[in-house]
């Protein structure tokens, strides 16, 4: 069941792969909305380890982000300042710190597992 | 792992939806990337051939006027020459264009074509080297035609001429500073008898290579053409000397 979103993953990348190739000159704002995409992403698995996930938040949140990180950047272009590099940061640390809280919870539910599994034995 | 309860089983779905435009746009930008990358390489080299190619042609108008103008020329000499009683000094010019190689040449010869032997090196054990043409091939040939009295000789379209150089620069040949590849081929003006005798005579320049099984064709023709040297022979040492001197 898990595996379904990686299959998700490599079809989506599969299909487009196929097809024909886009401008070049839209390969930064491509790659700025892939960077908010998963951020987005972790975002959400974070939200659903701490048990407050919401689909309508969650998707509305994948596309929004997308769009206002390419906004920005194509912006930053048409002001000559590099708000691409703004993006990037606030992004990539917030991928940072959702990573490290969801290993934080992983590791916690881990635990509280092992010590109920070792409750109910004795 | 627990349902929360305000999303029900479709959290999934979601994140599958999610997963498959992410994925859509990590596959745009791989696949940009990798098209600029072959793009670029594709560029680079495409205008160097177009640079090279422009230059060869540029290089190929410019020798088609330089013969044209010189045939021109001598027109204007001629008739100038013949409304001032010069004919004779035009008809001693246009000898000594002629005899320079400044003038495309027309009459009976023969046409010789030669290129790298059937044989392979590792077939027989000996190196590629014995195989191939060489500078000296030409040389021995080109000997062996002034020899038997030829009087205008190109080889691959480069007229060969008092101080036309064969040499070899690594696998290639060069005529009068101009790469040739093979087939090689001799246009020559002369005595057909003489030339072709000369060229097939025993132990001869032509019986090595095709020994060898080099691809050897000698044909005679009723007219053959020479052209002109491109570049006319300057004289930056030499001086003519015009007084008699006395021993």
């Amino acid at each position: 069941m898990i595996a379904l979103p990686l299959v998700a993953l490599l079809i989506g990348f599969l299909t487009v792969y196929w097809l024909p190739a886009l401008p070049s000159a839209w390969s930064g704002y491509v790659a700025i909305s892939i960077l908010a995409g998963a951020d987005a992403l972790i975002g959400g698995l974070r939200a659903r380890l701490e048990g407050r996930f919401d689909e309508a938040v969650f998707v509305t949140g994948f596309f929004a982000n997308m769009l206002i990180a390419a906004l920005l950047s194509y912006a930053g272009e048409k002001l000559d300042v590099d708000l691409y590099l703004a993006v990037t940061l606030a992004l990539g640390i917030r991928i940072f710190t959702n990573l490290g809280r969801i290993r934080a919870l992983l590791v916690a539910a881990q635990r509280r597992r092992r010590s109920s599994g070792a409750a109910g034995s004795e | 792992m627990e349902e929360s309860p305000q999303s029900g089983g479709n959290w999934l779905l979601a994140l599958t939806g999610v997963c498959l435009v992410l994925g859509a746009l990590l596959g745009l930008q791989v696949k940009a990337r990798m098209a600029r990358g072959d793009t670029q390489m594709a560029r680079r080299t495409n205008a160097l051939v177009a640079m090279v190619s422009e230059a060869r042609t540029q290089i190929e108008n410019q020798r088609k006027e330089i013969a044209d103008l010189r045939i021109q020329l001598s027109k204007y000499e001629k008739e100038a020459a013949a409304g001032h009683g010069l004919v004779k000094l035009s008809e001693e010019l246009q000898n000594a264009r002629a005899a320079l190689g400044l003038l495309p040449m027309k009459g009976p010869g023969i046409e010789l074509t030669l290129d790298d032997s059937v044989m392979k090196a590792d077939e027989t054990g000996g190196t590629s080297d014995l195989f191939v043409i060489h500078d000296f091939d030409l040389i021995g040939i080109i000997n062996e035609l002034w020899a038997a009295g030829a009087e205008a000789v190109s080889l691959n379209g480069q007229r060969l001429v008092n101080g036309s150089a064969i040499t070899c620069s690594g696998r290639l040949i060069q005529v009068n500073k101009v790469t040739i590849p093979p087939p090689f081929t001799f246009e020559v003006i002369g005595n057909q008898e003489n030339l072709m005798s000369a060229l097939n005579i025993r132990d001869g320049a032509l019986d090595r290579l095709r020994r060898l099984e080099f691809v050897v064709k000698l044909t005679p023709k009723d007219e053959v053409t020479v052209p002109a040297i491109s570049i006319a022979p300057k004289f930056r040492y030499a001086k003519p000397v015009l007084e008699e001197s006395g021993p």
